[in-house]
């Protein structure tokens, strides 16, 4: 790999600063650019030669096409439903006139799906639906209903993510005033008008900032096709999982991931240089006393509030169903209450959650301190390479998990640096993997901070290290907890890169669960999940208490957990 | 300038720690362990051979396919000591790719000829017959009774209900295809037509052998084949299901241990398997109500359990055929049974 040389001007200006930045691209080389390098290397190099032949017997299988095809088309069902419940579920909480309560029941079901493993919600699902399902038998009476299939991968998927599109799109539709909107109606437009020629287009950016987040998602979940796609919807990362796992065809694995970079790297893309810069503002001088929203009749306020309770509702079900299964000795047969599900976390559990939250210490603070570094460095020097390191720092967060974890693999197993079986293996595909929410958060924040403010006090004397500690630090403490937060939340829940990278020395409860889950013994899974809710739930309550002090005096929502999670 | 220090020093570290590797150590009294025996089994059988020697036990556990493709990723670099559990022809294909390190415990002079490898690469530690398991419900509303021939199995009753494991990934599925194998007599034409038509029927191809159990024992499923060790754990725990043999014969696995070839510690793996060869760790398969057949020849079949076996027809897997073919099966079972559609 050649490092970009910090051009000699900054070497000179600022050693220090040039130092860090070499760090930085020596880490991004090791642990971003190096195992991509490999993963290409094994999918196109065969005996030295570069073939491309492998990829053409790969994407000439119909089998391979197949599933190619059907995770397209997933992750677009997933796209489309889950923006459009993240609209509505955003649309009713700034519009509706819901009351307090209300809106933060909402807001607690909505948080659930975030901070739990991915398959949760698949596998209440699976027990919901079907021949046999509470929800289609029981309650229903339908008879020989098939719960297997897209249908209920792209229903549970839904569920899990639309969250993100709820919180990616509430603070734009916040923007919008409804003054302006108020100001149509009484001009004579109506509803449906204001809404099609103003809200909309508005909130354009971020409904398409939100499809391409699900997409992305969606592209990348291996567990819930596991779970529930059944055997006529097989899906591509979840087959270069069972590629990997189930035959160590590492190069098989390598070309099916590489299928996937495509629409990831089109979606990367896309956001990045299509949507940046198109924000719009509504310009209407200083808003007033913002007047009650007139866009929804009471009926249309009433059926808002009913759907979206209805959802949250249905969520709320799913981790009711979790935790009646942690409970009883035998789900569906004995529903004797019992603790011993979870005595057999506690005890035999033990070591899995230790090293869970070992790596989980670790990588949050580094995690954190990284994210704020490059972010800082990205958006206030300049230095030769600048736009290239924020690029490559966002590699391993845009591609699908799958792929990364394969990369690391091939990268890690062997010599120079040879990783696998250790926890900084684990360690570091968290860091550079999640960090870059950190890194995204540190950017917007330095964007809202007028570069005067640090100008001004390198005038006045002060070291750029001064100036850095007292004025820049204390600014972007909040992106520094964003990225803690994230990089906690997914070293607890997170699986698609890391079950490659577990050894008989690291492993983590999210394999646990999963492990369990497709032995389907059920009570100490439920018993897992409901550990893991529990236990990142109250670590994002102290980040949101420590943000809310470090924003004490300041403005802003500090202190509200859903503020670290969104987009 | 303490600043300064204080990142410079942050930074260092941060770049040291993640260099340095964590872990990996290997105590004189440890012992490293693959498990191909789901958490259940393995955990009391492990613990007790923990407080008998001394000797800390680590295992992580895999499906059989996994297992095996970790131990052929790991040869040259061994991180686990012995493969522990696990049907035969995982053990078959394990000797062929050169991955586990001979050794002949004491107990294998009792053992019969197809409890052993001819030159110790593994050593059976029970015997683990294949069942059909069904949900009474679903037979009583469809007045069907439960499936005594394979035959059965492609009653259009069935359809989109039945749910069996991954050859991918599960021994399970491995001893189930090469049972139908030895029902037509290695004819493998016809074993595949057989596989394609039951494929019809099938709902999903679980990841792990016991993952169509519960749903079985709910009623999402109407049935599958599974191993009896977790058929008759279903049935303990209050689901409603029965157990039934084809008489055409099914499949048994051999359940195997080996010690793996470059393992760190060779000294505590050649006491584990001592131990859980003999009669010893055998006989406490009926106190933990783990439903395997003992291999060794002194220990008793637990009576319920040799009950439901009377007249079951049993064909033991070949570990050498099926170890020779196992890769070349699976892979045409992928392409044409789970491929089929």
């Amino acid at each position: 790999m050649s490092v970009t040389a910090p051009s000699r001007s900054l070497l000179r200006r600022d050693p220090l600063i040039a130092g860090i930045v070499l760090v930085l691209w020596v880490l991004l080389g090791i642990f971003v650019l190096y195992p991509l390098a490999c993963l290409f290397a094994r999918a196109f190099v065969d005996g030295g030669v570069v073939t491309f032949q492998p990829l053409v017997d790969i994407v000439n299988n119909a089998n391979h096409r197949r599933a190619f095809g059907n995770s397209l088309v997933l992750a677009l069902a997933v796209g489309i439903g889950g923006t459009a419940l993240g609209f509505l579920f955003a649309f009713a909480a700034v519009r509706a006139g819901l009351s307090k309560r209300v809106m933060g029941f909402i807001d607690t079901a909505t948080l659930l799906p975030l901070i739990s493993p991915p398959f949760t919600i698949s596998v209440a699902i699976l027990f919901s639906f079907g021949a046999r399902g509470l929800i289609t038998y029981d309650l229903l009476g339908i008879k020989g209903y098939a719960v297997y299939g897209f249908l209920s991968t792209a229903g549970a998927e839904i569920i899990t993510y639309f969250p993100i599109a709820y919180l990616t799109l509430r603070p734009i539709l916040a923007s919008i005033d409804p003054n302006i909107e108020n100001a149509a109606f009484s001009m004579g437009a109506s509803r449906w008008c204001v809404f099609r020629t103003m809200t909309m287009p508005l909130s354009i950016p971020g409904v398409a900032n939100a499809f391409l987040l699900l997409f992305a998602c969606s592209l990348a979940d291996f567990a819930t096709p596991l779970i529930l796609a059944g055997n006529d919807f097989p899906v591509l990362p979840t087959e270069a999982f069972l590629q990997i796992t189930g035959q160590f065809d590492l190069r098989g694995g390598a070309l099916l991931s590489i299928m996937l970079l495509v629409p990831a790297a089109i979606v990367f893309f896309l956001q990045r240089y299509w949507l940046a810069g198109r924000s719009y503002v509504t310009v209407t001088g200083k808003a007033g006393s913002r007047s009650r929203a007139e866009i929804l009749t009471p009926a249309m306020r009433y059926s808002l509030f009913a759907l979206c309770g209805a959802v949250a509702l249905l969520v709320v079900y799913f981790y009711a169903l979790l935790l009646f299964a942690s409970l009883v000795t035998a789900f569906g047969a004995n529903h004797a209450f019992t603790l011993k599900h979870y005595h057999v976390i506690f005890t035999e559990g033990i070591p899995a959650i230790r090293d869970t939250l070992i790596i989980a210490a670790i990588g949050m603070p580094l995690g954190g301190l990284y994210g704020v570094l490059v972010g800082y460095l990205v958006s206030r020097k300049t230095f030769f390479g600048r736009q290239a390191l924020e690029l490559v720092s966002m590699i391993n967060y845009a591609l699908p998990g799958t792929i990364v974890g394969i990369a690391y693999l091939l990268a890690f197993n062997d010599k120079p640096v040879e990783l696998t079986g250790t926890a900084t293996i684990i360690i570091a595909c968290y860091i550079f993997r999640y960090s870059p929410t950190g890194i995204r958060a540190t950017i917007a924040l330095l964007h809202q901070i007028d570069k005067s403010l640090e100008e001004a006090s390198e005038s006045l004397g002060a070291t750029s290290f001064t100036t850095f500690r007292r004025i820049t630090l204390p600014l972007i403490m909040p992106a520094f907890f964003t990225g803690l937060g994230v990089v906690f939340i997914r070293s607890m829940t997170a699986i698609s890169a890391t079950i490659f990278l577990i050894s008989i020395n690291w492993t983590l409860v999210t394999v646990r669960i999963l492990e369990n889950m497709t032995e389907l013994s059920l009570g100490p899974a439920a018993a897992f999940s409901v550990f893991v809710v529990v236990i990142v739930y109250f670590v994002l309550w102290l980040i949101g208490r420590m943000l809310a002090r470090v924003r004490s005096g300041g403005a802003g929502d500090g202190g509200r957990v859903e503020s670290i999670l969104g987009g | 300038m303490k600043f300064i220090h204080r990142s410079i020093l942050g930074l260092t570290t941060f770049a040291a720690a993640l260099l340095m590797p964590l872990g990996n150590a290997h105590a004189a009294d440890t012992l490293n362990v693959y498990s191909i025996w789901p958490e259940n089994w393995a955990r009391p059988m492990l613990q007790e051979f923990e407080k008998t020697s001394g000797i800390k036990v680590n295992f992580l556990r895999f499906s059989s396919g996994e297992a095996l493709a970790r131990l052929i990723a790991e040869k040259g670099n061994p991180k686990v000591d012995v493969l522990f559990g696990g049907p035969v022809e995982t053990y078959g294909a394990g000797v062929k790719e050169g991955i586990f390190e001979a050794y002949t415990p004491p107990s294998a002079a009792v053992l019969t000829a197809r409890f052993k490898h001819g030159s110790g690469m593994w050593t059976a530690i029970a015997d683990d017959p294949l069942v059909f398991m069904t949900n009474k419900k679903f037979l009583t509303d469809n007045k069907l009774a439960a499936p005594t021939s394979w035959n059965d199995l492609l009653n259009p009753a069935y359809a989109n209900m039945l749910q069996m494991a991954d050859a991918r990934t599960s021994g399970t599925a491995v001893t189930r295809i090469f049972s139908v194998l030895e029902i037509y007599g290695r004819d493998e034409a016809k074993a595949f037509d057989f596989m394609k038509r039951m494929g019809k029927s099938i709902q999903t191809y679980t990841k792990s052998g016991g993952g169509g159990t519960l749903p079985v024992g709910l009623g999402q499923a109407a049935g599958g084949i599974f191993f009896i060790v977790d058929a008759l754990d279903t049935k303990a725990k209050g689901y409603d299901v029965e157990i039934s043999f084809p008489k055409e014969g099914i499949g048994s696995a051999a359940e195997g241990i080996a010690m793996v070839k470059g393992a760190k510690n060779p000294d505590a793996a050649k006491k584990l398997i001592d131990w859980a060869t003999s009669p010893v760790m055998q006989s406490l398969y009926a106190a933990y109500k783990i439903n395997f057949v003992p291999a060794h020849p002194s220990v008793k079949t637990e009576a319920s359990l040799a009950a439901v076996l009377k007249d079951a027809k049993i064909i033991p897997i070949d570990d050498e055929y099926a170890g020779a073919n196992r890769k070349r099966i699976v892979e045409r079972w992928v392409a044409e049974v789970l491929n089929a559609k």
